[in-house]
């Protein structure tokens, strides 16, 4: 008894208790739910059994069910566009303003700190605000696009079947892009000033120094932020109840936002849990490409 | 590449950067401020005519935002304290060994930071309901958007525990304290800066917090603010000023600390993000 006293006062009892609390707590939460996930998308689950848990085993059929939606390509396909549109635009942009703030001007961390703003806000409320500047007939964006000279008539980002998917998208690259350049800037700060000095001093211009120093110097970074990138797209959720609700008839649909509807509109809680599984075997898969191309990359 | 003679011009481009970006910001006070025929005008004005302060409070009374913010704190308050008191010291202890046990402890704390709070919420919900933690709807947010912030908060701390020279922890264990009290008396004063910053940023987004809350609270007293303003949100929606008064009042606490700390925020963020 005194040896497991002392061992929590003095040694390794102290940080059990520390992790494993923790550990505990993280697995309640996060592990039991997981492999709940997995059971419950393999059973046939409705109001009448959902405080029981011994309901009817239903094989494959939920899956079945999933794939046979009309809907289901659809969605794939928004997803696909959500979330790839997502990390361009929020990696492209970010990286230019990463580079133009390494830049030596006066207040430029200052200034470039400003854009993480963005960041801390709730997902709603930029939810509202790009609904409001998207809107069709009265939207701030279509006045400055036609202002511009870029658009004649009117986009019907929010109604118009073919532009919502984007219309969420570029919501989210506003959303996402100040903490891709923050973390592309920490990345940049990292490459030694001389490399570029010597470069220049052989005659390298602009463009050569970008692509035999700046990107070659930046992989392990630029591979981080594209995975960031993915991991937080997939998480995105609070844009698409705040603008399309993922209309109209579906064609801003995403996975994350469907699997949601099933459960909490439909009360379908096997097929919601059905879409999430397929989900995160998506995510899985792709960190898994993820983390294999690295390596390689690394190697060289 | 930084021998740009124009530094003044750079100053301005950066300006007029920044300016576009937070250009949905500026809107959002533009047309809380704006008439309920203005905000309809066809080409939009840019800045409100007759500014007109009386939407706030008249949106803060007709939509009972006193309640929904209170929530929006108790829920806030709720994960980050919980959050706190069960991410530092294991952040500590993931900062202060190294070996495989402790990789695989990172490993799956960085797993769990990539499950989507949308794939989440429905075995939560059901297995919250068989407990009967939907009797408690606040504790069962504050529960589960704990359970989403802790890998979180665990990874960036302990890069700050990471930059706490183990020799001063040391040193306090020779002169004979207790693990307990080096960590209590010795660490955390020194990890201060670092985990108030990360407590900040768990707030904050708690305070935002969504879908958890949306699923789990059905009552209208007890939701927060969020799910307030999803309540007159949506595709067909018309009263943007009304929204838009809303939004500024719900953000321009979160705002105003983060311009505050700005700096503080963003190191404590890139320091550990990428480690």
């Amino acid at each position: 008894m005194r040896r497991i006293l002392s061992s929590i006062t003095d040694g390794k009892g102290f940080d059990l208790i520390m992790v494993g609390m923790t550990m505990l707590f993280l697995f309640a939460l996060a592990g039991v739910p997981l492999v709940y996930n997995v059971v419950m998308s393999f059973q046939q689950v409705d109001m009448f059994n959902l405080n029981t848990f011994s309901r009817p085993f239903a094989g494959f059929e939920n899956y079945v069910a999933i794939v046979s939606q009309p809907e289901f390509w659809l969605v794939i396909r928004n997803t696909a566009i959500f979330v790839f549109g997502s990390i361009a635009g929020q990696f492209i942009f970010g990286f230019a303003l990463a580079i133009f703030f390494m830049l030596s001007f006066p207040f430029a961390s200052t200034i470039r700190g400003l854009f993480l703003v963005s960041w801390v806000m709730p997902g709603l409320v930029v939810g509202a605000l790009w609904g409001w500047i998207l809107a069709g007939d009265f939207g701030v964006l279509n006045a400055i696009l036609r202002g511009l000279g870029i658009i004649d008539g009117t986009m019907f980002w929010k109604s118009d079947p073919n532009l919502s998917i984007w219309a969420v998208t570029i919501a989210n690259i506003w959303l996402g892009l100040a903490f891709n350049m923050m973390l592309l800037s920490v990345g940049l700060a990292g490459i030694p000033r001389d490399l570029y000095e010597a470069a220049e001093l052989d005659g390298a211009n602009g463009w050569q120094r970008f692509t035999t120093i700046t990107l070659p110097m930046m992989r392990s970074t630029i591979g981080a932020v594209l995975a960031l990138g993915l991991i937080y797209t997939l998480q995105q959720f609070d844009l698409f109840p705040a603008i399309t609700e993922g209309g109209p008839a579906n064609s801003s649909n995403v996975a994350q936002y469907w699997a949601w509807q099933w459960s909490f509109q439909l009360f379908d809680f096997a097929k919601g849990a059905t879409v999430s599984m397929m989900m995160l075997i998506f995510v899985l898969v792709a960190s898994i490409v993820y983390v294999r191309s690295t390596r390689h990359e690394v190697r060289g | 590449m930084t021998r740009v003679a124009a530094p003044k011009l750079l100053l301005i481009l950066a300006l007029a950067l920044a300016a576009v970006y937070l250009f949905p910001l500026y809107w959002m006070y533009a047309t809380s401020l704006k008439g309920a025929s203005e905000i309809f005008a066809n080409p939009p004005t840019f800045w409100p005519r007759e500014p007109d302060f009386s939407i706030f409070p008249a949106t803060w009374e007709r939509r009972t935002m006193d309640t929904f913010l209170w929530n929006s704190l108790v829920i806030a308050t709720g994960v980050t304290t919980l959050t706190v008191l069960l991410g530092t010291g294991c952040a500590y202890v993931l900062a202060r060994y190294r070996n495989p046990w402790i990789d695989i402890g990172l490993f799956a704390i960085l797993m769990l930071q990539v499950l989507p709070a949308s794939v989440m919420i429905t075995p939560l919900y059901v297995g919250f309901n068989q407990l009967g933690l939907l009797d408690y709807p606040r504790t069962a947010v504050i529960i589960a958007a704990a359970g989403k912030s802790i890998p979180f908060y665990i990874v960036l701390v302990r890069a700050t525990f990471m930059s706490v020279p183990s020799e001063l922890e040391e040193a306090a264990l020779v002169d004979g304290n207790s693990r307990w009290g080096a960590f209590f008396f010795i660490v955390l004063p020194l990890a201060r800066n670092g985990i108030l910053v990360l407590a900040i940023l768990t707030f904050m987004q708690a305070f935002g917090e969504y879908i958890y809350s949306k699923s789990i609270i059905t009552t209208q007293s007890l939701q927060p603010a969020s799910v307030g303003l999803s309540g007159f949100l949506g595709p067909n929606s018309t009263d943007w000023n009304g929204i838009m008064a809303y939004a500024a009042m719900y953000v321009t606490p979160i705002i105003l600390v983060f311009v505050i700390l700005q700096r503080r925020i963003v190191s404590g963020l890139t320091s550990g993000a990428l480690k």
